[in-house]
């Protein structure tokens, strides 16, 4: 059943990129994924990742060999969209995302429609692909999980008052809109980098599913920050190896780790006696 | 003038003059005029859409005005004087999945989060403790906050209020979640710690009976600053005809909605 030994797996280069992106990146999910749960920005997160079909055929068209740049900008410029249309009209946010995540897929479609011989390359933006990780990559991913996890550990205070309640974090001082933004920001980049791993349609469940799990076996935030990022981490890290060693496709079984590790919480948080966690009511 | 706030001595905490807002082409607020000193239980009554909580959003910058002045502590970037007021919304709508404890939240206003995401302190731990024994929930320090009942979530967010040391306390109809037995002791710690505290509390509300037991002014508002005074001299079926447009009663009516 299993292809190699253990030994063999970490000396591989594709590997050894694809280990490091998951030690990056799953933890760096994890953490965020607990404030866009909180803020029910998972549906948010999942419109981003498939503006970045549009992007990505975008750049495929223009002939770029690594399309990361205006798979980037293009999420970006949906979130905008999104914030946009949220401030000018009266429109739910669910439809204002539906539109916008349904149009830009579409976009992605016709443009590759008109290309000859991608079908293979999309298949791997779609599903993730551990192969395709280049070391441009693992340096986005290492950069992103210091500039993030210093900004997150910095500002905690600043964005759950946000998280908690706008006005009330206003009052204390908080700078509402930039702070706002600036999450938007950071929420689409890490959506759009983790696409290499975990492909566009499964890369929100690293933002949702680790939260969850955690939220089953904590009291309070610190405990689920804390679980989420160990749960987050040994997920990613460990679907690539489960990956490697069944020869499966690698974004599905980093999901189906997290998920098994989101049951096996959950378990504990029915099975464990009542008074040592939060009381399910008042 | 009555003569036991004399209104325009003392220096003014809160100073409005000549206030517009209009949102939605509804003109929430048509020019007003307020001047609250330093120290007293200020009540601002209403009845629904008479800009109540328009003006008090902005006091705190919330809302922005078409014209007219607003100074808070005699500064009119009102950013700078934020960090002498304290803020208790309406109410505060959490998710029940949201894990945060009172402990973490009230540890917030401190930004003591950056100690490790919120690794436990002893002299937090007792500085907590004692500011949230003093508004009588320190049971509470550790229930996640979003599973506590209307009137413990009041409370804890007046202990949160409380905890930078304000001047100036401000209240959104702090009882719109409370049960009516919790609403008179509520009231009542209002009164007790703006006394102990040497507070100014400005305070919406809904309650007029409350409003007469506790408040040393009251502004009746409606568009426009219908009347003000003390309780016993506003709250007369005539000034309250003027702000309500109808009849009412205080003494029979504990409610206006």
């Amino acid at each position: 059943m299993f292809r190699h030994t253990n030994i063999i797996m970490f000396t591989e280069p594709y590997m050894q990129r694809a280990l490091l992106a998951a030690l990056l990146l799953g933890p760096l999910c994890a953490l965020l994924g607990v404030f866009v749960t909180a803020r029910r920005m998972s549906f948010f997160s999942d419109t981003i990742a498939h503006a970045a079909l549009a992007g990505i055929a975008l750049g495929l068209w223009m002939g770029l060999f690594d399309p990361t740049i205006p798979m980037v900008l293009v999420s970006l410029l949906v979130a905008a969209a999104i914030l946009w249309l949220k401030e000018k009209t009266e429109l739910l946010s669910d439809t204002i995302m539906a539109l916008l995540l349904s149009g830009s897929v579409a976009v992605g479609i016709i443009i590759l429609s008109l290309l000859k011989g991608s079908r293979g390359q999309i298949h791997s933006y779609l599903f993730g692909d551990i192969l395709a990780i280049t070391p441009q990559d693992v340096w986005m991913a290492g950069g992103l999980f210091f500039i993030i996890g210093a900004g997150i550990f910095a500002g905690l205070s600043s964005l759950t008052l946000l998280t908690a309640h706008e006005e009330m974090a206003h009052v204390c001082g908080v700078r509402v809109r930039p702070l706002n933004y600036l999450f938007v920001l950071v929420l689409t980049v890490t959506v759009a980098l983790s696409i290499r791993l975990l492909g566009i349609i499964l890369v929100t469940s690293l933002l949702v599913i680790p939260p969850a799990a955690a939220w089953c076996v904590s009291r309070n935030l610190r405990q689920q920050i804390l679980f989420s990022l160990l749960i987050g981490l040994s997920g990613s890290v460990g679907g690539v190896i489960l990956s490697y060693q069944l020869d499966v496709p690698c974004g599905p079984t980093i999901v189906l780790s997290c998920i098994a590790l989101f049951f096996l919480a959950l378990f504990i948080r029915v099975w464990r006696p009542e008074r040592q966690l939060a009381p399910a009511s008042p | 003038m009555h003569p036991d706030l004399g209104q325009h001595s003392g220096p003014a905490v809160i100073e409005v003059r000549g206030l517009h807002v209009s949102f939605d082409g509804h003109e929430a607020l048509r020019g007003v005029d307020l001047r609250v000193p330093a120290g007293h239980l200020v009540a601002l009554i209403g009845p629904n859409g008479s800009g109540k909580t328009t003006l008090l959003r902005c006091l705190l910058g919330l809302q922005k005005s078409d014209a007219g002045k607003i100074r808070l502590f005699g500064q009119s970037d009102l950013r700078r004087a934020l960090p002498r007021v304290g803020y208790v919304p309406q109410r505060l709508v959490l998710d029940r999945s949201f894990v945060m404890s009172v402990r973490e939240f009230l540890a917030l206003r401190r930004r003591e989060t950056q100690n490790w995401f919120w690794r436990r302190h002893a002299d937090t731990d007792r500085f907590l403790h004692s500011a949230m024994a003093e508004i009588g929930v320190e049971k509470l320090l550790d229930r996640p906050l979003a599973q506590l009942s209307g009137g413990q979530l009041q409370r804890v967010l007046i202990a949160f209020s409380l905890l930078k040391e304000p001047e100036l306390l401000l209240l959104d109809e702090p009882t719109a979640g409370v049960d009516s037995p919790g609403e008179q002791t509520f009231y009542e710690l209002i009164a007790e710690v703006q006394k102990r505290h040497r507070l100014t509390v400005v305070l919406v509300s809904h309650d007029l009976s409350m409003v007469y037991r506790h408040a040393s002014w009251v502004y009746a508002l409606n568009g426009v600053i219908c009347c003000e005074g003390p309780p016993e001299a506003v709250m007369n079926a005539e000034s309250l005809r003027q702000a309500y447009g109808l009849h009412v009663s205080p003494y029979q009516h504990h409610h206006v909605h």
